[in-house]
């Protein structure tokens, strides 16, 4: 081709080009057929955690599901992108990998809010990021009073605007009211609290210390555990020898597998109590029965699951996941009913639906879910604070790890003594 | 309880705790010993083994501690897991030689300690990625028999199966390198190289006999490990691994008695330690005695095994 010949198809080309744009610009742009907000879901889902997570983002999805097999909120279609927080040299939730995936979302546009996450650990890890860019997040499960506490705002919510929302309560109530309980209806008096070290651990075993104290209870000690040391045979055979009535654990899975193998293995006449982290599927099988038997535990929701009402919701749920649901799938169920309230009515507003304005229509929320009404404060903690005990019984005619059935709900921790 | 037999208590924890130790360090200082390698796999080599024990029980239909076994058919099961765990471990420990390690043999420096920690980290992630991170019941069969030393103490049948085998298996190991041809041609190998070679010796078969018998009581104390806390999980290498590598240092890297010696200072440390103190200082009070002893005396207390440089 000659100069000429190939200068002359090029300006040709690009007239067409020029030709085409200007004849489409004059057109509308095309309208989608729908309009997509994300919605995040940030969990441990590989590790000792795995299980209760699993189970936590399955009550999510259901209900995104849901969601988007009705239509959709006024016109929006729900989009999911699921990240794990769990790494293989934590074992379990890694708050470096939360912290991670929180800039993962925030860097993501089409994310409007975030469900999640499931421990408190990761919350304190992913919280400055999600403030500074004001992206609100419904946790299902975290419950370290901290994060939502005004006294750290600086540290937690450095924008100024609540962005950790909870469908559960806070160890603020979930300690103390176990040692309520403990006290009046158990007639502990005396009890021995070890931890795992790990931020939930910690919380709740210090809130369960100073309420235990507070009421009279014969705390005689409080020891910080590894969760990556195979033997506590130490520190459980000092408890055995200064003979508390109980012994109340605050912490997960990694260590709870060995603090309940190993007391029922030295101390088993003891009354055994932990806290939510002691509610695990992954758990139960690997400590076995009749050792596991016996413990009690709490969890920071109420508990509707056996409730006649909810039989239809349990069934939808084991079928589609092959698993029973837990009663953080219930809060997880009902974060994303928060985020979806949220949505519908900002867009019903007439406002554009984005992370602003879905974390403003959130704080103002009030609606009723599965669990009952949910209402925040303006800290983003759930008005209703409910704590349910359940004590560990073997239910043989279930798999060992059933977290349904082999958790047998006993009533309300009550918020304030008996006297 | 009294008083006293917490302590008697914590005295039997911190020998059975060293026993574990020692057990776990045996293979370990026996192959520094020979050939002057750290070899950081070790300890996940232990932790594979305490799987594939566990898969072996599960074979025979075992499941959770709650199906007893007693007298012939316990020990038929027992020695069937100890063998096919110490030979496939051994044969793991092989691989990892062959594969990785003899053509860095000649290497100086690092590389290969730096490798085993590479082999270290492949091991526990397959682990990991198949088994995945929650700890799993490991089938136990042996029955829940204990004997009152005091009114307040218990000695269990586990404590003393777990000190019965790993004296044994320091005595077995000790005899074989000092009594047997290939124990004195390991011995050999260890002092001079290339002298053993001009004898006669083949250093090759040597080395992979080191690491056959270093992985085989690796997988042994795997199985040990699985039938005294009743779980397997892939991070057991890890925290136990790290009181056995100070164990064998303690004793004099190189030193079968010293390991032995060295498991039981550190379990008696974090034992006492913990009761008297807390166990959060356990680890502190261990590494400060293990800074203090190798001040004063820097081949550990029992020195070496007949390394000598040339």
């Amino acid at each position: 081709m000659s100069k000429m010949n190939r200068r002359q198809l090029m300006l040709t080309t690009a007239g067409a080009f020029a030709l085409a744009t200007l004849a489409s610009g004059g057109l509308a742009p095309a309208q989608a057929d729908e309009k997509l907000v994300t919605i995040g879901i940030e969990l441990p889902l590989t590790g000792a955690d795995a299980d209760s997570a699993t189970r936590i983002k399955n009550g999510a999805l259901m209900a995104i599901e849901e969601i988007n097999g009705k239509g959709g909120i006024n016109g929006y279609k729900l989009a999911v992108t699921v990240l794990d927080s769990g790494t293989s040299t934590a074992g379990q939730y890694d708050p470096a990998q939360a912290a991670t995936n929180a800039k993962k979302f925030v860097a993501d546009e089409s994310v409007v809010a975030l469900v999640g996450p499931e421990m408190s650990g990761e919350g304190k890890a992913m919280t400055p990021i999600l403030s500074a860019a004001n992206l609100a997040t419904v946790t299902p499960s975290s419950t370290n009073p901290d994060i939502t506490d005004p006294k750290f705002a600086a540290q937690y919510k450095p924008n100024g605007k609540a962005i950790y929302f909870r469908t559960v309560t806070t160890d603020a109530f979930q300690g103390p009211n176990m040692a309520n309980y403990m006290r009046d209806t158990l007639k502990v008096k005396s009890v021995y609290i070890v931890d795992d070290s790990g931020a939930y651990g910690v919380g709740i075993s210090n809130a369960f210390e100073g309420q235990a104290k507070k009421i009279g209870m014969n705390v005689m000690g409080h020891d910080q555990l590894d969760p990556k040391e195979a033997d506590y045979t130490t520190i459980i055979t000092k408890i055995k020898g200064l003979n508390p009535d109980a012994v109340y654990y605050g912490g997960v899975a990694q260590a709870g597998v060995k603090v309940a193998k190993q007391l029922y293995e030295i101390f088993p006449s003891v009354i055994k109590a932990g806290g939510d982290g002691m509610v695990d599927g992954g758990l139960l099988s690997a400590v076995g029965f009749p050792a596991i038997e016996g413990w009690y535990c709490t969890q920071a929701s109420p508990h509707v699951m056996d409730d006649a009402a909810m039989s239809d919701w349990v069934a939808r749920y084991t079928k589609a996941y092959k698993m029973t649901p837990s009663d953080y799938a219930i809060t997880a169920y009902d974060a994303v009913q928060v985020i979806a309230d949220a949505i519908k009515r900002t867009s019903a507003s007439g406002q554009e639906v984005n992370r602003d304005t879905v974390r403003d229509a959130i704080q103002t929320t009030k609606i009723d879910t599965l669990q009952g009404p949910v209402a925040f404060d303006e800290n983003g903690d759930i008005m209703n604070k409910v704590i349910s005990v359940f004590q560990i019984h073997h239910d043989a005619a279930n798999p060992e790890d059933d977290v349904q059935h082999q958790y047998k709900y006993i009533g309300v921790a009550p918020e304030s003594p008996t006297s | 309880m009294t008083y006293t037999d917490v302590l008697l208590q914590q005295v039997i924890n911190g020998v059975s705790l060293g026993a574990m130790y020692s057990l776990l360090a045996l293979g370990f200082t026996m192959v520094y010993g020979i050939i002057e390698l750290i070899n950081f796999a070790h300890f996940n080599v232990f932790m594979v083994g305490a799987f594939f024990s566990m898969w072996i029980l599960k074979l025979t239909g075992l499941a959770g501690q709650n199906v007893i076994l007693t007298g012939f058919p316990l020990v038929g099961i027992l020695l069937l897991a100890l063998v096919c765990v110490m030979l496939f471990c051994g044969v793991l420990g092989v691989v990892i030689e062959r594969a990785v390690l003899r053509p860095l043999r000649n290497v100086p420096g690092t590389a290969a300690m730096i490798t085993t920690i590479g082999v270290s980290y492949i091991l526990f992630n397959i682990i990991l990625l198949s088994q995945g991170a929650a700890a799993m019941n490991f089938p136990n069969p042996m029955p829940k028999v204990q004997w009152n030393v005091t009114a307040g103490t218990v000695l269990k049948l586990r404590e003393v199966l777990l000190w019965t085998i790993s004296l044994l298996l320091m005595l077995g190991l000790h005899f074989f390198v000092r009594r047997t041809r290939l124990g004195k041609a390991m011995q050999a190998t260890a002092q001079d190289q290339e002298a053993a070679r001009m004898m006669g010796i083949e250093v090759d078969t040597v080395v992979m006999t080191t690491f056959f018998l270093g992985s085989a009581l690796a997988g042994a104390a795997g199985l040990i490990f699985g039938l005294y806390y009743n779980f397997a999980s892939y991070v057991i290498g890890y925290t136990a691994g790290l009181r056995a590598f100070t164990a064998a240092v303690l004793g004099g890297i190189g030193s079968i008695p010293g390991a032995m010696l060295g498991g039981v200072i550190i379990g008696l440390i974090e034992s006492l330690g913990g009761q008297l103190l807390a166990t959060r200082w356990t680890d502190v009070i261990i590494f400060s005695i293990l800074v203090i002893v190798l001040v004063l005396r820097p081949t550990g207390l029992f020195g070496r095994m007949m390394i000598r440089k040339s």
